[in-house]
């Protein structure tokens, strides 16, 4: 152990058990303490408006959804092309108690926070379903089978009547103990809500891979046939990778529903599976703060974007084709840039950025 | 001394005050509407017209003054089609406090729906999907719907067709937009209108649709009403011209007749489809450029003061934008009149008072627009073209389909 817990400068584990630390030192440990703070406390000093506030929104649904590729994608190397799929299959278990019992039904309007919890389970049931190829499947044969469930997905939402034939399906306000929450504040508070659940999410998956259950996900990702003949099950791991990914990925869709108070199936295609896939790319595959930095870094890029092309749509004449093709083509390029110079992702620098700051002013 | 200096500062002061108030009061009331919509992106091609109509309809209203000194403020967002950014944009408006919404696809008018409801909010979209109009009463379409539509198209075929119940087959778009007007054709032949469904074909992206065309006619279906967009229209009109199936007037034996609603026409379809779009027919509520009218004529120099190309300014959703602009203009113009506050609930008011002797006539339709508590469709009157010479021409007198109002 350092003899400074504050400002430790190497490493001084004397145990395994240290080493699986959650925080290193105490000057982590009240960072984050403090930053977890300071989430929850700034909307009450600053007040951003309903549109930033969907976004804020937004990007912290994905960062629930990319924690939970990166488990199966980054962490256990099982690509999957069907994540929106899963997302989808958390929102419209909440639209099917919508239908079935009515938007503003009891058990809709009160009984949400059991509802998400369900849409999670039911997330992680089909993620453990299409893992089941898994236990045969590898690489792209692999990716292949979750793009099936992705396009049987929409195939479905798209022709079943059930479904509203993938047009939107309402979901009605929610009660809290303070009573309705109208319009006012449903952006504030589903955003408590979507960071409760992100915090809760974010220290289960810490836990979680420094468990063996983790520890096998690696095992498994690295090397499977020596994780097998170190006792450990390949097939089944994959299969509760994706059972893991589909419960963040159904927790992901029920708050979508919740949030946008509907549910269409424009929000859970093909598209989005692949953004998803971006967004856990650019963040750092295989470590879990790159889940939060790639959902920031796509959707602030998606904004810019979208600025841009406003901008050059107004100045540039008859730009209508290069604004149209500007958002994909900055979409691919980072991809494209981030897997050539920069596969370990934003978390990679973000990790050179500790290490400096940990040895300054030593260089080395 | 010291008295003299202070008087002289009094009066600059008051002066200066005196000069500034008047420019303030003078400088008017800036009304802000929002309008959220695919310029780029999935059916722009409708959507980018439909923004400049919008957009130059607007400024036509601030620099002829038809409000006074009071001027309208549209935020023009483009939404690339994406429902999640409709409602960012919606959500921006509400920020910046507009009193009138302009919406564009049936997606996102139905997944806002609720929001229209809660903000009180009167609501144009380009969608005339019925289904808008369910459990809504803030939502506001500017002409007959698709449904209203397409029962027109069926309604001429019975009309005009010889030898018995006309074979018809529906060709629509893959999603609710195509889907919704299917149910209420069927309901209208349950209801009496003498016709045979033989098929509903939803088209995916095929490049070629001979299979589908041979199969149409081994079924004996006379007659095809497309509910889509351009682009399958015309690769399908392509097809039947090469297969040599294309009928050569109204109901010609052994031939098809291709008919369409509002989104499948317009000056696009005969760009992409060429020849092949000759005697194709196809019902819309505006007004085209083609036919010499008041109203194209107030189209087409709206679009060159504001130096739109040819395209733009005889495209049918150049009209359809600019209607739009139209009757919020008419409603702020009427509430201005009658000297209440220009607010949401106030400009809804005008639109539903806006029938009988109220109705209003942009030029831009070929009926009057008529709202009340029980009629959220504007243009109740379609019209039905068919291209002559590569033109789009009047077929007939403008009419409103009776079946609409028996299947209800």
């Amino acid at each position: 152990m350092a003899s400074n817990r504050w400002l430790a400068t190497g490493n001084y584990f004397t145990s395994y058990r240290e080493e699986q630390r959650i925080f290193f030192t105490s000057l982590d440990r009240s960072a984050m303490i403090l930053f977890i703070v300071l989430c929850f406390a700034w909307p009450l000093l600053f007040d951003v408006g309903n549109k930033y506030m969907l976004v804020i929104d937004n990007i912290l649904l994905a960062i629930i959804a990319v924690i939970g590729l990166n488990l199966v994608t980054g962490f256990a190397g099982l690509i999957s092309i069907g994540h929106a799929a899963f997302v989808g299959i958390g929102a419209y278990t909440i639209a099917s108690f919508a239908t079935v019992l009515g938007d503003r039904h009891i058990i809709i309007t009160h009984c949400w926070p059991l509802l998400i919890l369900l849409s999670g389970f039911m997330g992680a049931l089909f993620g453990a379903l299409v893992g089941l190829p898994a236990m045969r499947l590898k690489h792209l044969y692999l990716a292949i089978a979750t793009l099936s469930f992705q396009m049987i997905f929409e195939w479905v939402i798209n022709f079943m009547n059930f479904f509203n034939q993938g047009q939107t399906i309402p979901v009605g306000r929610v009660y809290w103990l303070t009573g309705k929450v109208m319009r006012n504040d449903h952006y504030l508070f589903w955003y408590y809500v979507i960071l409760a659940i992100i915090v809760v999410i974010g220290f289960g998956a810490r836990n979680l891979l420094r468990t063996r259950y983790g520890r096998c996900l690696i095992a498994v990702r690295d090397n499977d046939r020596a994780a097998d003949a170190m006792g450990m099950h390949p097939g089944l791991t994959k299969v509760y990778a994706f059972g893991l990914a589909g419960f963040c990925a159904g927790i992901t869709g029920a708050l979508h529903a919740y949030l946008n108070r509907g549910v269409g199936i424009d929000s859970f295609t093909l598209h989005h599976s692949i953004n998803y896939l971006a967004m856990a790319i650019v963040g750092g595959l295989g470590t879990l703060h790159g889940s939060f930095w790639g959902p920031i870094a796509i959707k602030v890029l998606d904004l810019q974007v979208e600025r841009f092309s406003e901008w050059a749509g107004s100045h540039i004449t008859a730009a209508t084709n290069l604004t149209t093709a500007l958002k994909p083509l900055s979409f691919g390029l980072v991809i494209v840039l981030f897997l050539m110079f920069e596969p370990r992702g934003i978390a990679n620098w973000w990790r050179i950025a500790r290490s400096y700051i940990k040895l300054w002013p030593f260089r080395y | 001394m010291k008295m003299k200096t202070l008087t002289r500062w009094v009066v600059l002061f008051t002066a200066a005050a005196l000069l500034t108030f008047p420019m303030q009061a003078m400088g008017g009331e800036v009304y802000k509407l929002g309008l959220s919509l695919a310029i780029t992106g999935p059916t722009s091609d409708a959507g980018n017209p439909y923004s400049k109509g919008v957009e130059d309809y607007f400024n036509y209203v601030n620099d002829m003054k038809l409000l006074g000194d009071d001027t309208i403020d549209c935020t023009i967002r483009d939404d690339q089609y994406k429902n999640d950014v409709t409602r960012r944009n919606f959500e921006e408006f509400l920020d910046d406090g507009i009193v009138f919404y302009l919406n564009y696809s049936t997606g996102s008018t139905l997944a806002l729906k609720r929001d229209f409801e809660e903000e009180m909010i009167p609501v144009i979209p380009a969608s005339f999907h019925a289904g808008n109009l369910v459990d809504s009463n803030y939502i506001f379409l500017p002409i007959a719907s698709y449904s209203a539509q397409v029962i027109g198209l069926a309604e001429y075929i019975v009309a005009n067709h010889k030898d018995g119940a006309p074979k018809v087959a529906m060709f629509i778009h893959p999603s609710a937009f195509g889907r919704g007007p299917v149910e209420d054709v069927q309901k209208a032949v349950g209801a009496g209108l003498d016709m045979e469904i033989i098929e509903v074909v939803e088209h995916g992206k095929d490049l070629d649709n001979t299979a589908m065309l041979k199969r149409l006619k081994s079924k004996g279906v006379q007659y095809v009403i497309s509910h889509t967009v351009q682009s399958p229209v015309a690769t399908m009109l392509k097809d039947a011209s090469s297969l040599s199936l294309m009928a050569g007037s109204f109901g010609e034996a052994g031939k098809l007749t291709f008919l369409g609603a509002h989104y499948t026409g317009g000056n696009d379809l005969v760009a992409l489809a060429g020849p092949s779009s000759e005697n194709f027919y196809w019902t819309t509520s505006y007004i085209v450029t083609s036919e010499p009218s008041k109203g194209a004529d107030m189209q087409l120099d709206l679009a060159k003061k504001y130096n739109r190309d040819d395209k733009a300014a005889n495209s049918h959703n150049y009209a359809n934008g600019m209607m739009v602009a139209q009757v919020a203009t008419e409603c702020i113009k009427r509430a201005k009149a009658k000297g209440k506050e220009i607010t949401k609930e106030t400009l809804y008011e005008e639109l539903l008072a806006m029938n009988g002797d109220n109705a209003f006539s942009p030029g831009t339709t070929v009926g009057p627009v008529t709202y009340s508590e029980t009629d959220k469709a504007g243009v109740d009157t379609l019209q039905l073209y068919v291209v002559k010479d590569g033109q789009f021409k009047s077929a007939g007198e403008p009419f409103v389909p009776e079946y609409t109002e028996k299947i209800k």
